[in-house]
């Protein structure tokens, strides 16, 4: 157990007061600045995705998984190099989920139990997620800290409602644990302070040693441990996602989502596509498409449809569980495809509508007319849909609507 | 009676004994109805003159197997300030329209009723009229007609706010009738609008055919509210040529002796259509197929295609347990041509505009949505006008400038009011200001367009 020794008990570092006072100030500075990011003040998405984006964790699972580097990826690289140079700096001076755990832990005084005899889970989660995204599948990318904040956050903008609260369970699930062990979600729970110390013990070999810090772990128990959770999540991953799907409805993902229960996997639930879609389409799920699903992004048509000049949320996603489009894209990236039930459709009594033909922006719905029936059908050109939902939206039918977006199975 | 009978006196005053000698010759009939008998005809005829020809100078003949017309001079039946062709809901309301705003109109129209399609053509559905919340934002000559049904005994049914009224096709004739009438609008029936009379780019009237042969109506302006566009189209302003859905609309009767014991409400059968006015009739839409509402090959196999699927589809009806007395009662005057020219005019009411709500400040109407799915969108000035090439021509109803999506929600009652209402001011007050309609002054229309009641947002 001395690596977790090492990884856990001393992420803050002995200092002096003047520089503790400073790494105080840095905290509540990264605090405010990860909240100024992500409330929805600014003109660019892209402070949307810098918070989420920030984690190497997120980044190196999703860049594994998806076989891309984006330039999203890019963005954790320095924060990378500097964690493998000074272990657990992002803990000690950035993360703001670590801050607020903190700050809880400490309401419950210094007697209160530190939970430092439990394994180090942290690390079991981040190997399993690596060995899962070398064969495609991260299973728990989404338990990121930064991801879990910025999910709190965007939770606010989504108005009242048990769904937003419950949205945003991550952060209030965390703090809840601060409260009962303090310090244990940091230590040995957090996948991305686990990442550090994982990524900290080769650099140890490498780089030049102070006085004041942990003597290096033993090789073999760590070696263990990557080979045993590493392989069992690369084993393991897919028929675990497989599992927990069993038997669920495909739900309508946003435009760009990657496919299947690759989707489930890649994505860390912070929120960021569902905060800047204008059209207030996407939704978090609560489950009724599968255990691996909760909490992703679901598109849900209302009375508004997913714009055909809009691809923001693809533009926002930290791990690549929406590829970035263009807008030449757009057109192709398929949500799902309409059905028609002409038992409702008001041209199945030949009256008098063509609401879905001329709300679609792509040319996509005829009227094809049967000499048989001598009724008006309205067809999709599947070729040309997208599944925006403009034509659902538009459907003048009630209760049901005659026109219903599925997904492309 | 030292004054001499007139020829309408006489047959008032045969007519009368004629009815008085019918009620003298009834017999009661064996199941306790009253049946006529047969006799000789009361009826008056005169030979006027026994021994007619007509010219034939201006016939057409055979030159080399093609058919030459040759040179003519037509005769002029009128002379009017404001010529509107086509007597459908955007020409009669026109007609009304310019005449409140001063000028003399003329109107005619190619069938024996007013109304065109809205009475003709069965369309007896108003929608496009109300915006969501419920708002009725057409109002103006079209909800004065609506007004004055309200006052007829089943004139018009669901008038309620935020609800789509059906009318009876007889009553808004007559509706019509009466307010022409009242206003003193010369009017001619049975008068097809076949071509424009140009003087350069100008059009000074319309030529008709009628059982009086080819004649002209001569006009200082001239709406066109044949709702294909025929005037414009002639007279040659550019326009988009478009096929669209063509039905034939049809009535249905005995609904109400529909035998609710044997019928299944889960079962209804197909056609059944919606109400109207009258107890136990319902009026049935037809979408059609797409067509070329221009094409009389076209037009003639749709409407005897329509007619015999009509029949079909009450022979359905009849053969569904508890609906066998339903019967088809009459199948519309009027083939549903929706859409078929689409003028280019100095604006275009495009979809998106539509679905934008976009404002413009030379609105002329307003209009809204089928089911109050949408708020208001307008309809500006320039929508009337043609681009280029024609002057002195407005376009009314449901050929004015637009995309063909748009015009989808154009073509409709409500909207083909409310720019007829436009379009017969602005004619006027071209008269008025002895000006080209393209510049006529805009905010004095609007000014005499809200003083007539009409919204404009």
């Amino acid at each position: 157990m001395r690596l977790a020794r090492a990884g856990t008990d001393q992420i803050d570092a002995p200092a002096s007061a003047s520089r503790s006072w400073r790494r105080w100030a840095v905290r509540f500075a990264c605090l405010a600045a990860a909240c100024g990011l992500l409330v929805p003040a600014w003109p660019w998405d892209a402070a949307t995705l810098v918070v989420p984006a920030l984690s190497p964790y997120v980044a190196g699972g999703a860049a594994l998984a998806a076989r891309t580097v984006s330039q999203v990826t890019l963005l954790a690289v320095p924060v990378l190099l500097i964690v493998l140079v000074r272990r657990r700096w992002f803990c000690r001076f950035v993360c703001p989920t670590g801050l607020l755990a903190d700050l809880v832990g400490r309401l419950r005084g210094p007697r209160a139990p530190r939970g430092s005899k439990l394994p180090p889970l942290g690390q079991w989660l981040a190997l399993l997620t690596l060995g899962g995204a070398v064969v495609g599948w991260p299973l728990f990318l989404w338990l990121d800290p930064l991801a879990i904040f910025a999910g709190f956050v965007h939770a606010w903008g989504r108005g009242p409602g048990w769904v937003a609260w419950l949205s945003a369970i991550g952060l209030p699930l965390v703090l809840l644990i601060s409260l009962l062990v303090p310090g244990v979600w940091c230590a040995r729970l957090c996948p991305l302070g686990a990442t550090q110390d994982l990524l900290a013990w080769p650099m140890w070999k490498l780089r030049r040693r102070r006085p004041s810090e942990t003597p290096p772990p033993a090789a073999w128990p760590l070696t263990r441990r990557v080979l045993v959770a590493g392989g069992l999540g690369a084993i393991g991953s897919l028929p675990v996602l497989r599992w927990l799907s069993r038997g669920a409805v495909p739900p309508l993902r946003p435009p760009g989502a990657v496919a299947g229960s690759l989707f489930t996997a890649l994505c860390v639930r912070c929120g960021s596509c569902a905060r800047v879609c204008p059209s207030r389409l996407l939704h978090p799920d609560l489950g009724q498409f599968g255990a691996d699903s909760l909490l992703t992004p679901v598109v849900r048509y209302q009375d508004q449809y997913c714009l055909e000049t809009c691809q923001r949320c693809t533009r926002v996603c930290p791990s690549g569980a929406l590829r970035p489009l263009t807008a030449a894209d757009k057109p192709h990236a398929a949500i799902g495809l309409p059905r028609v039930d002409m038992s409702i459709c008001l041209l199945g009594d030949d009256h008098e509508c063509a609401i879905c033909c001329n709300a679609c922006p792509y040319g996509a719905i005829r009227l094809v007319f049967s000499e048989e029936t001598y009724l008006n059908t309205p067809t999709i050109d599947a070729e040309r849909c997208n599944g925006c939902g403009a034509c659902q939206v538009r459907c003048p039918t009630k209760p049901d609507k005659a026109i219903v977006i599925l997904p492309v199975t | 009676m030292s004054e001499p009978i007139s020829r309408r006196d006489w047959m008032r005053m045969l007519g009368a004994t004629g009815a008085a000698a019918g009620l003298g010759g009834l017999a009661v009939h064996p199941d306790g109805g009253a049946a006529e008998v047969p006799r000789e005809s009361g009826f008056q005829g005169t030979v006027v003159d026994p021994n007619a020809t007509q010219a034939t100078a201006s016939c057409p003949t055979l030159v080399n197997g093609r058919v030459i017309q040759p040179q003519r001079e037509l005769s002029v039946l009128h002379q009017t300030d404001v010529l509107v062709v086509g007597g459908g809901t955007a020409g009669v309301t026109a007609a009304l329209a310019a005449k409140r705003t001063g000028a003399d109109v003329t109107l005619v129209e190619r069938y024996g009723h007013l109304g065109g399609l809205w009475t003709g053509g069965l369309v007896l559905v108003v929608i496009g009229h109300i915006v969501k919340g419920g708002k009725q934002v057409c109002q103006g000559i079209g909800e004065e007609m609506l007004l004055r049904l309200d006052k007829l005994d089943r004139g018009i049914v669901n008038r309620r706010p935020g609800v789509n009224p059906t009318v009876d096709a007889e009553a808004l004739k007559y509706v019509m009738v009466d307010m022409l009438a009242e206003a003193n609008i010369k009017t001619f029936l049975h008068c097809w609008g076949v071509d424009a009379i140009l003087e350069g780019n100008a059009v000074r009237g319309a030529v008709f055919e009628s059982k009086s042969g080819r004649q002209a109506i001569l006009a200082k302006t001239v709406i066109d509210a044949t709702g294909d566009g025929d005037v414009y189209a002639a007279a040659g302003a550019t326009f988009q040529r478009c096929t669209y859905s063509l039905g034939l609309v049809s009535r249905i009767g005995e609904l109400d002796k529909v035998d609710k014991a044997k019928a299944d409400p889960n079962k209804k059968p197909r056609g059944l259509g919606s109400v109207t006015p009258l107890a136990g009739v319902n009026w049935v839409n037809m979408t059609g197929p797409e067509a070329d509402g221009l094409d009389v090959a076209e037009l003639s196999r749709l409407e005897m295609n329509h007619r015999r699927q009509i029949w079909k589809t009450v022979q359905g009806i009849r053969a569904t347990p508890g609906y066998e007395r339903v019967s088809l009662l009459e199948t519309a005057p009027q083939l549903g041509v929706r859409i078929t020219r689409l003028l280019q005019g100095v604006q275009a009411v495009t979809y998106a505009d539509i679905q934008a709500g976009t404002r413009y400040p030379e609105v002329v109407a307003v209009g809204g949505s089928w089911s109050g799915e949408r708020t208001e969108w307008q309809i500006p000035y320039g929508a009337l006008v043609p681009k280029s090439g024609v002057e002195n021509v407005l376009a009314a109803g449901r050929c004015i400038s637009a995309d063909l999506r748009a015009a989808d929600a154009i073509r409709v009652i409500p909207i083909c009011w409310i720019t007829g209402h436009a379009a017969g001011v602005a004619a006027a007050v071209a008269v008025q200001d002895n000006c080209p309609v393209r510049a006529v002054d805009v905010p004095k229309l609007q000014k005499i367009l809200k003083e007539q009641q009409a919204y404009l947002g």
